[in-house]
């Protein structure tokens, strides 16, 4: 599965430019620390922290993109930073829970 | 600093004169720069043509540097820019040019001498330093960011990028949430990447303290944004294959990591 199918079939928003990749297993936090332990190349990481610094976090543990939940509004400057250095900051209007509901019946285990 | 010291003109590479390389090599067969050559060295030549620069280019060199005011009138500048190199050119010719960066060189090594690292110097491929400034939130992971570019860049493997990346990004976090500033050194010497992380801070009382999961001094402030779940030093002993912290209550830490290649 792929970033562009997602968007499709989820209803996403996509936020900043990137270009589109292939998804593997899905990562839940919101802590940076725990991103960097925990997410694995490829996966989706799910947060509601919108801080700039979640785009080298993203970059360095190299997920497939980021998705700002609960319809949070994302900073300017964090898009921006997202775009710069290729990393899709997607939105989505639904929480967490709900969206990872929605993920797991589109079959993206965690991994 | 060799385009000053041989009052070199720039023919390509404008923005990355501040390549490190290591090594001269002087030679006008391009032969001998593909036999004997090094990586991250930087070729004298009197063969103004674009051969010398792909020459370079294969025997992993970060540059040329033409002699006696030649410059490549062929496609030399446009291979060099697609491939990275620094093309400059001197009015000098080859022996005054060695002789010249010899002399800058042992004058430049006389500052380092009679320490442990003098040794160290010797051998390194690649050296790059950092600074990251406390309470920068904004720009926080950023030294870390650049320091994945040049590792990508060298072509190391990237599960062991990935861990050099991670483990100094924590320490980075750590500087950005506890220090007033830091130096991040980069040294990469044949089988190990080396990042040493040196702050001016409050220090950590306790080490071990610090090392387990979870123990965390961070502000619920910098909780909020997402930093300080007390896993930063865990996540760099994961990481590395050797971690050594020093550390002095009101001075600073340094935070020594070791990759093996």
């Amino acid at each position: 599965m792929t970033t562009q199918d997602l968007i499709e079939k989820i209803g996403l928003k996509a936020l900043s430019k990137f270009e589109h990749r292939d998804v593997d297993g899905v990562f839940v936090s919101d802590m940076l620390s725990d991103v960097m332990a925990g997410a694995k190349s490829s996966n989706l990481w799910l947060t509601i922290q919108t801080h700039k610094s979640i785009v080298p976090a993203a970059n360095l543990v190299d997920v497939s993109a980021v998705i700002i939940t609960s319809g949070k509004e994302v900073p300017q400057d964090t898009v921006d930073l997202a775009s710069k250095y290729n990393i899709a900051i997607l939105s989505s209007d639904l929480a967490t829970f709900e969206l990872v509901g929605r993920l797991y019946g589109l079959g993206l285990g965690s991994k | 600093m060799i385009k000053d010291v041989l009052q070199a003109t720039v023919i390509e590479g404008e923005d990355k004169l501040d390549t490190t390389v290591n090594r001269v090599y002087a030679s006008d067969l391009m032969s001998d720069v593909l036999a004997f050559g090094r990586p991250y060295s930087i070729l004298f030549t009197g063969l103004a043509t674009q051969q010398a620069v792909i020459s370079a280019h294969m025997a992993e060199f970060k540059g040329v540097c033409f002699v006696r005011g030649k410059i490549p009138k062929d496609g030399a500048k446009e291979f060099a820019k697609e491939n990275d190199l620094v093309l400059l050119s001197t009015e000098m010719d080859m022996y005054d040019a060695c002789v010249r960066i010899e002399s800058a060189r042992r004058g430049e090594d006389a500052s380092l001498k009679a320490g442990p690292a003098a040794a160290k110097t010797e051998k390194m491929l690649l050296g790059h330093e950092l600074l990251i400034e406390g309470s920068d939130f904004a720009n926080a992971g950023m030294a870390s960011t650049k320091l994945k570019a040049i590792l990508k860049k060298i072509g190391f493997d990237p599960k062991l990028v990935r861990r050099v990346a991670i483990s100094t990004y924590e320490g980075e976090m750590n500087v950005v949430m506890h220090a007033q500033r830091a130096k991040v050194k980069l040294a990469v010497t044949p089988g190990l990447i080396e990042v040493v992380i040196d702050d001016e801070g409050k220090g950590i009382p306790d080490v071990d303290l610090a090392m387990q999961k979870g123990y965390t001094t961070a502000t619920e402030e910098m909780r909020a944004m997402g930093f300080g779940s007390g896993m930063g030093l865990p996540n760099i002993k994961k990481n590395s294959d050797e971690l050594d912290i020093t550390s002095e209550v009101g001075k600073g830490t340094t935070l020594r990591m070791k990759f093996y290649t």
